[in-house]
């Protein structure tokens, strides 16, 4: 903390230096209080009262891959009817008494999770946290809204087919989970999944995931805990129930060598790179050495990736690389949108990135920078009341130890140089990457064929 | 060093500020948070794309990537470099009017954020050369193509500004500019527009989080003190005088590789500056902000013409500033319906009632206070209101001109901005 002077002060200056000043600020863990409801829901919250606001989260485990693909897009359709009328409220109803209490709402479902959130004033918050409970145990789910609210998913998933980005994500997820798991799917559903889906399955979906068993409210900000205990439990009271299961068990194809995959987009701009595979899940117990060697990867500006593709070619924009971790194995992705012209060459430097780190160490200095980037943000992931909530969620949603925030950054930096090099070889073998291109098919698919690995041409529909 | 103190109440937050000026005319706002652990470093600089001259369009911008690589005493990414090694996060944007340049750091940090950001304002020259400018040039190119080429409808900004402003207008052009005139720029333009703009005078840097005041401006007295102040700021290219209406409804209809028919309608507005400007933010989100609003209700649930609905108000300062509302029809949806059904709500604002202005109220207040949790983001609209009004205390006032607004400013606005006399219309339909 900068509470006493800089010894730079009254110095002269030397710019040639980089200045070094005091030390780090201890940040304050979130260490949250946690109780159960007479309903069944656990409750973690994190008093704040800097600010007289509050953000509340219901976590519920499921999500997408709890649903077959058959019902693709039923969790975030669900999702999206619960506040289309609940508690005897119509839609427009319930957005007016949210919108005059200044609350921002909304409810989402993702890969693995569905969530309710709110965020609002504290003096606001037991009127906002009643629209929440009507939410959650009453939504109408009335087939006239449905219908409206498919529609509307139809297009949208009719328009995102056109947006290079999204139609590069869907593809890829479906060639690495397969056409048979959940997230082989697009979160939105297909327009066929769409059709399917009757308001039967919606009711149904929502009677057995949203259950007082499973959720566990987050809650950060202004509001004590007995305040808060109160609250919940009037709004709650007599909700029960359970569910046990909260995913669809589905194999995984093979990575069969790596192979280019092309969808073709006449006379597209840019091409959309994507090269990726099925890597870790959540809970590996090698979990820090991958941060850190997706941080030298492409996890930050300074990573390989964006440093040749970008600072040193300037092939692309912006160059990147994510492990989305989930409780099973989630996917690894590295990703550029790049000129026509230099796309076979951004395979070929994404590959030779991926190789170097399987078969070189990396430079101690590199593995530190790497390391010290993600250890100090740590203050930053925990700046606004929906960044603590978002923490807490992940150590709910992930069952992390309660002393998991605590320990991080010990973790983080007793990774070394062989971990890195062994997450590298476990999960990025150049040999088994899906690479997936998505642009103007004339002008690049014979420099890709000159890239001596196997090109197959993708047609939407399988996509 | 002339400084004054703000005190202005609000009733649900008040961000504390000083305002200092160094000789050399920088002016330096400090905002304290015992409570956060990292600090934001924000540099407004009084330059954007309205400041280009013809034949450099998207210079302003290209100009903000070359900051990055490297100033005299810095390397070619050390800027980002030092900073991701010390735990933060950086990055920069250009606007019509300004560019601004972000860190937030750990707080202990700051003297680092110092460094750089002064190292740049005072000697990027020496670090210039034709290598960084060409691959910067090719890094801007590829952003144009990811963000406006290669998407649906990405053209619409510039084809908005084009019919809303006079071709001898500064706003007439957009941000990004063309890919001729990229191309065009030289290592002289870079020198020239550095040594016009990007100087002491026409910036202002704001820190805001972890930080004791005293020891802060002694920090960036130190840092950038002996950078010399700078000329005047030349006058706008071009005219930026212009009639406070368009005159007519002007037209763009565009067949394009686009799946879904949409119908964008933009009004030319009075700017920031002008006493409407908070009525006109109101009836932005009447209409388009929340569930509650009314194209949403009307476009979109009860004539169901309407798969989604938008409606901005862009916050200029030049003659003029601009109001736009779109709407993305189904397939077959009649982009001439889509207009019609914007224009109905758009005159419709002459019947708002007291409800819905207080209803858009309060979520614009919420926002308001959700943006000001972060240090950066405190830090960036002290930087905004000093720079743009010379007020940083506009920060703890600007919601309380908006909770004065009235349904009756609201009908004025309606009728006076968004008649036939002044629209431009804006129509995608798909070309298959």
């Amino acid at each position: 903390m900068s509470q006493t002077p800089s010894p730079l002060s009254g110095r002269p200056l030397d710019r040639t230096y980089v200045p070094t000043t005091g030390v780090p600020a201890r940040l304050v863990l979130p260490e949250p209080d946690c109780f159960t409801l007479s309903c069944g829901a656990a409750v973690r919250l994190l008093e704040r009262h800097d600010l007289p606001v509050v953000a509340v989260e219901a976590l519920l485990p499921g999500g997408a891959g709890a649903t077959p693909v058959a019902h693709a897009g039923l969790a975030t359709l669900t999702a999206d009817m619960l506040d289309e009328g609940a508690g005897g409220r119509s839609a427009l109803a319930l957005a007016r008494t949210l919108d005059g209490l200044g609350a921002g709402f909304d409810s989402v479902a993702g890969y693995e999770d569905s969530r309710v959130r709110l965020w609002v004033l504290s003096p606001r918050l037991p009127e906002a946290l009643s629209v929440m409970a009507d939410v959650l145990m009453r939504p109408t789910l009335a087939s006239d809204e449905l219908d409206r609210v498919r529609c509307e998913r139809m297009d949208t998933v009719l328009q995102l087919r056109d947006e290079p980005g999204s139609l590069a994500a869907d593809a890829l997820a479906s060639l690495l989970y397969g056409p048979g798991h959940p997230w082989g799917q697009s979160l939105l559903g297909t327009r066929a999944s769409l059709g399917g889906i009757t308001r039967d399955d919606v009711v149904r979906y929502h009677a057995e995931r949203y259950q007082p068993g499973n959720i566990t409210f987050v809650v950060a900000g202004d509001v004590t805990e007995a305040v808060l205990r109160e609250l919940l439990e009037e709004r709650f009271a007599g909700w029960e129930g359970r569910t046990e299961s909260s995913g669809i068990e589905c194999a995984v194809p093979e990575p069969d060598g790596t192979v280019v995959h092309v969808l073709d987009r006449p006379r597209a701009a840019q091409s959309e790179v994507r090269v990726g595979r099925i890597s870790a899940s959540r809970c590996t117990p090698d979990y820090f050495s991958v941060v850190a060697l997706n941080t030298i990867l492409g996890g930050a500006f300074t990573s390989r990736l964006n440093a040749r593709l970008r600072e040193e070619k300037g092939f692309t924009y912006g160059a990147h690389s994510t492990f989305h971790m989930r409780r099973s194995p989630g996917p690894f992705i590295a990703r550029a949108a790049v000129h026509t012209p230099v796309t076979d060459q951004t395979v070929r430097v994404i590959l030779e990135e991926l190789t170097r780190l399987v078969e070189e160490p990396v430079p101690e200095g590199e593995l530190e920078r790497a390391k010290r980037y993600v250890a100090l943000r740590l203050p930053q992931a925990f700046e606004a009341l929906g960044d603590l909530v978002t923490r807490i969620a992940e150590q709910v949603l992930y069952g992390l130890p309660e002393d998991y925030w605590a320990t991080y950054v010990p973790q983080l930096l007793a990774v070394d140089r062989q971990e890195v090099r062994a997450a590298a070889q476990r999960y990025l073998d150049p040999q088994s990457m899906t690479v997936l291109v998505v642009g103007d098919r004339a002008a690049i698919e014979e420099r890709l064929r000159g890239l001596e690995i196997p090109v197959r041409l993708l047609t939407e529909e399988a996509a | 060093m002339s400084n004054a103190a703000g005190d202005g109440p609000h009733p649900m937050l008040r961000v504390p500020w000083e305002l200092h000026e160094l000789p050399n005319g920088l002016r330096v706002v400090l905002s304290s948070d015992a409570s956060a652990g990292v600090v934001g470093v924000n540099l407004w600089y009084g330059v954007g794309s309205r400041n280009e001259r013809p034949g450099r369009t998207g210079f302003a911008h290209l100009f903000e990537h070359m900051m990055f690589q490297g100033s005299a005493n810095i390397p070619k990414n050390g800027h980002f470099e030092l900073v991701e090694r010390a735990g933060g996060s950086l990055n920069a944007t250009t606007w019509f009017d300004r560019t601004n340049y972000y860190q937030s750091l750990p707080s202990h940090q700051l003297e680092l954020a110092l460094w750089l950001e002064s190292d740049r304002m005072g000697w990027l020259v020496p670090a210039l050369t034709q290598e960084t400018l060409d691959n910067q040039r090719e890094v801007v190119k590829n952003e144009k193509r990811q963000r406006y080429d290669n998407q649906p409808y990405g053209d619409w900004d510039e084809r908005l500004h084009a019919m809303v402003f006079p071709p001898e207008h500064p706003y007439h052009h957009a941000v990004i500019g063309s890919m001729e005139d990229l191309d065009a720029a030289t290592i002289d333009d870079v020198v020239e527009f550095f040594r016009t703009y990007y100087v002491p005078s026409n910036a202002v840097l704001s820190i805001a989080g972890n930080l004791v005041a005293e020891h802060a401006l002694d920090a960036a007295a130190r840092w950038f003190g002996e950078i010399p102040r700078g000329g005047p700021i030349p006058p706008l290219p071009g005219c930026p005088e212009l009639p406070p209406r368009i005159g007519e409804t002007v037209r763009d209809e565009v067949r394009a590789r686009v799946p879904l028919p949409r119908t964008l309608i933009a009004c030319r507005i009075p700017t920031i500056h002008d006493p409407q400007f908070h009525a006109i933010e109101v009836a932005g989100a009447v209409l388009g902000t929340g569930r509650g609003a009314r194209l949403y209700r009307a476009l979109v649930r009860q004539r169901r013409l309407a798969k989604d609905v938008v409606a901005y108000v862009y916050p200029l300062t030049t003659g003029a500033s601009m109001l736009v509302v779109w709407a993305t029809g189904y397939p077959g949806t009649d982009c001439t319906e889509l207009e019609a059904a914007l224009v109905q709500q758009l005159e419709g604002l002459t019947s708002v009632t007291d409800r819905e202005v207080e209803r858009a109220i309060a979520l614009t207040d919420t926002r308001f206070v959700r943006l000001l949790e972060q240090v950066s983001e405190r830090a960036d609209m002290l930087s905004m209101f000093t720079l743009m009004f010379d007020d940083p205390d506009r920060v703890n006032r600007e919601m309380d001109y908006i909770r004065r607004v009235t349904a009756t400013d609201l009908r004025t606005v309606a009728q006076e901005w968004l008649g036939p006399d002044n629209r431009a219309v804006l129509a995608y339909t798909p070309d298959s």
